[in-house]
């Protein structure tokens, strides 16, 4: 705080403006931790908040440090997960293999590939340090139900920028994120093959053992 | 120095490593991959020299060179390959990319002492990686089926062609260089700094893939696929109900 520029002209008139400032300073530190994400905002603006809480968590934490993958596991599940429908996820990654998929085994399969995705998205914020930045770009087209907010990920300072862009829907409880792609390589389309494959040899009982053995 | 000897023995373990494993996939072949029984022994032989050889010395790399050297060499290496990707971009007839990365080569070059700070990136400006095999897509060459490289790794048959055009014109490959010993010495440290910055994908391969041989050509031809559109195909998105169409034709099953 540069307290020069203020330049105050009494004591008291300065206190207050110190005291007003400080408070101000406050709310906004503490600010990011209370405004949950908004599914109802802009996607853009969405997008932004989820990206910015969670980095946000991930540079308070003390552990950060050591690279610790089960905190940043924790961290996504807790403020990545929410906004995300990984259950359309695992249902475009099945494709036509999930009407064939009874009630039951559609619930245990999203709930065997959860542990994938959490893993997928921790993998994108292991490295996070405190100069990681993220920009979310433009916004093109036209806002209807399935959007793409793109964004650029800067890991370190001065570090080549990282394409990430987030597909999302819209469902009645707002906006949520079902697709990811980074640099050119969208997630649901890498696992239809590895989906397809493994319940074209074991079926799809043995596509949710295997997931969960994953998660293992 | 050994590498002819075993660059000599590749093929033949590679070969006997494909008549190997030729029964290896069940199920329909996917069509870009026909070569899968003779790709997924390659695989595994790379994954194996990889895990016991190339990985834990990019690892030590990684562990032993502070974090600035380490940039600055990779910074190096990826400047001189600049003007290869600016060379690339011309002959798409990207002339925006063209220009910017001629504009990126020359900043880095100056200000970036020899390339060592990547100072364009640093002013927002993004690497546009490109090569030979791009190009030939742009041109409208398929890809032809999949095709794992021994060390190399995933590959097609129009990409593993272009890898010869790479190799000349390309100078972060010193293809021209005369001096041999500094040749080979070059090609040593360009190859760690290589592997040890692939070490974070191959650790989220490890961690998220359910078939590590699928996930990594799956991903290698989206991405070069998204390299061949450019720009232009970004908001091409991937349409995933349209597996959905024959199915719902059928008798739905409960």
């Amino acid at each position: 705080m540069s307290l020069s520029a203020f330049a105050p002209v009494s004591g008291f008139a300065a206190m207050r403006r110190l005291l007003a400032a400080a408070a101000l300073a406050g709310a906004a530190a503490l600010a990011p931790a209370h405004a949950a994400p908004d599914p109802n905002a802009e996607p853009n603006d969405f997008v932004g908040q989820v990206a910015e809480q969670a980095l946000q968590v991930l540079k308070q934490d003390p552990k950060l440090r050591s690279g610790d993958i089960a905190r940043v596991n924790e961290v996504v599940d807790q403020y990545v997960l929410p906004y995300v429908d990984f259950e359309r996820t695992t249902r475009l990654a099945a494709g036509r293999y999930w009407r064939q998929a009874t009630p039951q085994q559609q619930q245990a399969l999203a709930q065997a590939f959860r542990g994938t995705l959490v893993r997928t998205y921790s993998g994108a914020l292991v490295n996070v340090d405190q100069s990681t930045s993220i920009r979310i770009l433009p916004f093109r087209g036209e806002v209807g139900d399935d959007v793409v907010v793109r964004s650029q990920i800067v890991p370190r300072a001065n570090a080549q920028p990282v394409n990430v862009d987030y597909r999302l829907a819209k469902t009645p409880e707002g906006w949520k994120i079902y697709d990811l792609n980074v640099e050119g390589i969208w997630l649901i389309q890498n696992y239809r093959n590895q989906f397809a494959q493994q319940i074209n040899q074991n079926g799809i009982d043995g596509l949710i053992q295997a997931l969960e053995q994953r998660n293992q | 120095m050994k590498i002819p000897s075993i660059a000599r023995a590749l093929p033949a373990l590679t070969l006997a490593a494909g008549l190997a494993g030729c029964a290896a996939p069940q199920g329909q072949p996917d069509p870009r991959d026909p070569w899968e029984g003779f790709n997924r022994s390659v695989y595994k032989f790379n994954d194996t020299v990889d895990r016991a050889f190339l990985r834990p010395v990019a690892e030590l790399y990684t562990f032993a060179t502070p974090a600035p050297a380490r940039t600055c060499i990779n910074n190096i290496f990826s400047n001189l390959g600049d003007l290869w990707s600016a060379a690339n971009s011309f002959l798409q007839g990207r002339g925006h990319d063209f220009v910017n990365t001629i504009g990126r080569f020359l900043f880095n070059t100056t200000m970036g002492v020899g390339g060592c700070f990547d100072v364009a990136s640093a002013n927002g400006a993004r690497r546009i990686r490109n090569d030979f095999g791009v190009t030939l897509g742009v041109w409208g060459v398929g890809p032809g089926p999949y095709l794992v490289l021994p060390i190399l790794g995933s590959s097609t048959v129009r990409d593993g062609a272009a890898l010869a055009v790479d190799f000349t014109g390309d100078p972060a490959a010193f293809s021209h260089l005369d001096n041999v010993r500094l040749r080979n010495s070059l090609w040593g440290l360009e190859f760690v700094d290589t592997r040890a910055s692939l070490l974070d994908v191959s650790k989220t391969v490890d961690r998220t893939a359910l078939d590590p041989y699928s996930f990594v050509r799956d991903a290698y031809l989206q991405r070069r696929e998204a390299q061949i559109r450019g720009s232009k195909g970004q908001d091409e998105l991937p349409n995933y109900e349209d597996d959905d169409a024959p199915e719902a034709q059928s008798p739905a099953k409960p």
